[in-house]
């Protein structure tokens, strides 16, 4: 039998539910079983012009990612994917690399003014998070090419314009990610200095430690939690990012987002894009359960 | 006297094995002031939450005026609740705050905006009707809570630590202050508190609670000079206690010594000594050593060396008689008299 | 504490501080500055004049393109608020088995790179036969926006007293009615939050857009996207900046009314 209190939390659970359910439902029907069935496809056949052909599955799209076959339907090796996988991975590392090159400092600058000054600085960090990516992108087309204002400036240094080749290349996307990115460094950054109490790093100077020392063996430390944070938000779009190598990297810089709407355009190979887009979205898991399991890891030592 | 709140076995349990009320059965009498006493997690907010209707019960009934309302909901139990935090609505002004139960209710806005006067009246903060809850200090948030819960009259007024976040001077006030209200509206109070001075200042009566159980109900005076065991008697005032066995008219400590008994009870027992019912006299009935002395500036506080025990406290006044201090180590002797000692016999 | 001495000075920080915010406002400036450029030129100087937005503003391609952002983002936002609004009311309050789990679905959007979501949506479209059109974009959009109005509605309300509640129901105030009195004002300033972010993001999608846009239902940055690809010219400048402008005045707006209320 049930006692009062259970029957109560019977229908507040029930009622709780129902409020969720719109919404869940939402996300259920139109996110996690499209997911799924992207799943499904990348183990089936192409159809001739897009599409699938049901029923007939095969492992085939993945081993595309690193065979090809030959007219003797021998399987070959090939690494014109695995390039581009490589492309995408060191592309988005060395993005992660410079954001936190560029953002520790800033978010420490950040820090240390005066709270009417931090909250318009903060503003002008937020600001490009509220404007189109695609147009902050476009503007850096401007910039990058040829005759371009970039382009420009370094003939005044007696580089003759066009021979550089700025625009199309995998240091403009690397560009790109960096400038589409770095706020979301600098923000968690941030968030862990502004909760850092500053009387430590005096404890640090009173024991004799320089600002140097002080930065390395206290503040680093105790911002890491938000370079961690930090480091996951520019990984993950960086890595899977699309209109970025598209606008900047021309056909030269291609990144796995574009293969992957290459398979859905011109390519018609719906499995190959979806195995593409399955494998893009486990390496975007892999990362961020590295991240939760270092967080819990800290958690249990804490 | 009629009750105006009994509660029969009430029980409540958070998951399996975690019963946070065990049993407890209550009667609060019309226009009484009660007070929940006990430490933190006793089940005394437990039970107002449940009394309120906040919380439901796995098992037990609660009657308001011989009505079960256990499965009422809180909107629908005339009882109100002034909350440890005020719980004041941010984003409506102090009268809305005040008028908000008569609202609900459906009262009509005249009648609404004359109880609101009368109610910022009665807790003496009659210009304040206008300004928002956040504008307002601590000590007057809590008149407006406490007016907010009296303005839909309740048959019971729910206090849930209710002072606990005044300072001092604003608490001793408020303290008097509740006891004020209390009469003029002849409304019963329940008043949940962890401070012991704080209920035996204020209740008519106390129920002591531990671990989901009530302990001693009854009044200050009877719960202060007859503790019903040693939980009891050691939250509310300071309390000696020292190992002893009844035999016959005598009480025997460890050490062989003797003291006077006044109650039938025999073999081991607990003797309860209150520190300020016994007193340093060279004629004393009591061997002991000193231990420590604390100049507490209206008191000296001794801890002694008592059969074996140490920290046996013992409170004298300092008056203009200038007694030498004594020495840690120096003998002394204590006189007990027999009303002093409080036999528990577990 | 004052952290602005001497003491405080860390050398090379500032330096790096104010490169960031060149390097994050330089592009933009000059995009705006080149909108206002004379002559056929995207990016050769030759004088100052109004003319591409004139262009701009008599594109009818240009003018449809705005429309259908417009109803996407309105409709999207509406519906994607109620949806959070309601989800965090249920997930307020003590904790059920299986919450974790519903939480990473409500949180699902968030994590799944936009051109993962737009190819999974996509085909999903396709498999079950919806053609493509302005309904399967606000569709794809209800479904990424859902979480950004989540978040803020959510945090508002973990940040409510949970007293206020019950204070509410002590005084006899129904559960509708304390809704409605107590927690809907309370959460207000959460839900427009909110559903800014939600009209924000739907206004300034790309990549799901262009997968799940029919033909005929182009949006803003789809129309953008298209001209670019055919060459970048003046009149991408001056639609360009117009959107630049009018988001950065929106959130400074916001910011505005958000300083003002302290």
């Amino acid at each position: 039998m049930s006692t009062p209190r259970q029957l109560a939390e019977r229908r507040q659970l029930l009622r709780r539910l129902g409020l969720i359910a719109p919404g869940m439902a939402m996300l259920a029907v139109f996110l996690v079983a499209p997911l799924a069935i992207m799943l499904l496809v990348s183990f089936l056949q192409p159809g001739e012009y897009g599409g699938v052909k049901w029923g007939e599955y095969s492992a085939e799209a993945y081993i595309s990612f690193f065979y090809e076959r030959d007219f003797d339907d021998n399987l070959v090796f090939n690494t014109d994917y695995l390039g581009i996988f490589q492309r995408s991975f060191w592309l988005a590392v060395a993005t992660t690399v410079g954001c936190l090159l560029i953002g520790f400092p800033t978010a420490l600058y950040l820090a240390l003014q005066s709270e009417k000054k931090r909250n318009l600085l903060l503003f002008l960090v937020t600001v490009p998070f509220w404007t189109n990516l695609l147009v902050r992108v476009y503007a850096w087309m401007l910039l990058l090419r040829n005759g371009g204002l970039v382009d420009g400036a370094l003939g005044v240094f007696g580089v003759p314009e066009g021979s550089v080749g700025l625009l199309y290349s995998s240091g403009a996307v690397m560009i790109g990610l960096l400038y589409s990115f770095l706020p979301f460094m600098v923000l968690p950054i941030y968030t862990s200095l502004e909760k850092l109490d500053w009387r430590l790093v005096e404890a640090a100077f009173d024991l004799g430690a320089n600002r140097w020392q002080a930065l390395k063996r206290v503040i680093l430390p105790l911002a890491l939690p938000g370079m961690l944070a930090g480091a996951t938000l520019v990984f993950i779009p960086a890595l899977g990012n699309y209109i970025i190598p598209e606008l900047l990297g021309g056909g030269k810089a291609l990144m796995i987002g574009n293969l992957v709407q290459l398979q859905f355009g011109s390519g018609h190979n719906w499995p190959l894009g979806a195995a593409l887009a399955f494998s893009l979205f486990s390496l975007v898991l892999l990362a961020l359960l590295f991240n939760g399991l270092r967080q819990r890891g800290q958690e249990v030592r804490a | 006297m009629s009750s105006a709140i009994s509660i029969e076995t009430l029980s409540m349990e958070f998951g399996p094995g975690m019963k946070a009320l065990d049993e407890v059965s209550l009667e609060i009498r019309d226009n009484e002031f009660f007070t929940l006493l006990g430490p933190s997690g006793c089940g005394k907010t437990t039970l107002l939450r449940l009394i309120a209707g906040f919380e439901q019960p796995s098992a037990g009934v609660i009657r308001l005026y011989g009505e079960p309302m256990q499965d009422l909901p809180p909107f629908r139990r005339p009882v109100n609740t002034v909350f440890q935090s005020y719980a004041l609505f941010p984003h409506m002004t102090v009268a809305q705050n005040i008028g908000f139960g008569l609202e609900m209710q459906g009262k009509p806005k005249a009648e609404i905006a004359a109880t609101v006067e009368r109610m910022l009246a009665l807790v003496k903060l009659p210009d304040v009707g206008g300004r928002r809850a956040d504008q307002l200090s601590g000590g007057q948030q809590q008149r407006i809570a406490l007016a907010r819960a009296l303005a839909s009259r309740p048959k019971v007024l729910l206090l849930d630590e209710s002072l606990s976040a005044l300072d001092m001077k604003l608490r001793k006030e408020m303290q008097i202050e509740l006891k004020r209200l209390q009469a003029e509206t002849g409304i019963t109070f329940i008043f949940v508190t962890h401070d012991q001075e704080e209920a035996l200042t204020m209740s008519d009566r106390i129920a002591v609670m531990s671990k989901g159980r009530i302990l001693q109900v009854g009044t200050p005076s009877e719960i202060y000079e007859n503790p019903a065991n040693r939980t009891v008697a050691d939250f509310i005032g300071e309390t000696n206690f020292l190992e002893a066995q009844a035999i016959g008219e005598q009480l025997q400590l460890a050490d062989g010594q003797t003291l006077p008994s006044h109650c039938s009870a025999q073999g081991a027992v607990t003797l309860a000594i209150r520190p300020e019912r016994v007193a340093l006299s060279e004629s004393g009935n009591l061997a002991g050593e000193v231990e420590e002395v604390v100049y507490i500036g209206t008191d000296t506080l001794y801890l002694l060396r008592v059969a074996g025990q140490s920290g046996f406290r013992v409170r004298e006044q300092n008056g203009c008689g200038v007694r030498p201090l004594l020495q840690r180590g120096a003998p002394v002797r204590l006189e007990v008299p027999a009303a002093a000692i409080r036999v528990l016999s577990e | 504490m004052n952290l602005q001495g001497p003491l405080w000075r860390f050398t090379g920080v500032r330096p790096v501080a104010w490169t960031f915010f060149a390097f994050l406002y330089i592009p933009i400036l000059v995009l705006v500055a080149l909108s206002f450029n004379a002559g056929q030129s995207a990016t050769l100087w030759q004088g100052f004049s109004f003319k591409w937005y004139g262009v701009v503003a008599n594109d009818p391609e240009i003018l449809r393109a705005a429309k259908n952002s417009l109803i996407v983002a309105v409709c999207a936002t509406l519906i994607s608020t109620c949806l959070a609004t309601l989800a965090a009311l249920g997930m307020h309050g003590r904790r059920f088995r299986g919450q974790g789990a519903l939480q990473g679905v409500l949180g699902l959007p968030l994590l799944v790179p936009d051109i993962v979501c737009a190819v999974a949506i996509l085909m999903f479209f396709a498999f079950i036969g919806l053609k493509l059109s302005l309904l399967t974009i606000l569709i794809a959009h209800v479904v990424f926006c859902t979480p950004f109005a989540y978040l803020p509605i959510r945090a508002r309300l973990q940040g409510m007293d949970p007293r206020l509640l019950e204070a509410a129901a002590d005084l006899y105030a129904s559960p509708w009615r304390a809704f409605w009195r107590i927690s809907f004002p309370l959460l207000l300033p959460g839900i427009l939050s909110g559903a800014m972010l939600a009209f924000i993001i739907s206004m300034d999608d790309f990549v799901i857009t262009y997968f799940v846009a029919g033909a005929g239902s182009t949006t803003l940055p789809v129309y953008i996207f298209s001209s670019i690809r055919m060459g970048i010219s003046p009149k991408i400048n001056a639609i360009s900046s117009i959107m630049l402008v009018l988001s950065i005045l929106f959130v400074t707006l916001s910011y505005y009314l958000g300083q003002r209320k302290r």
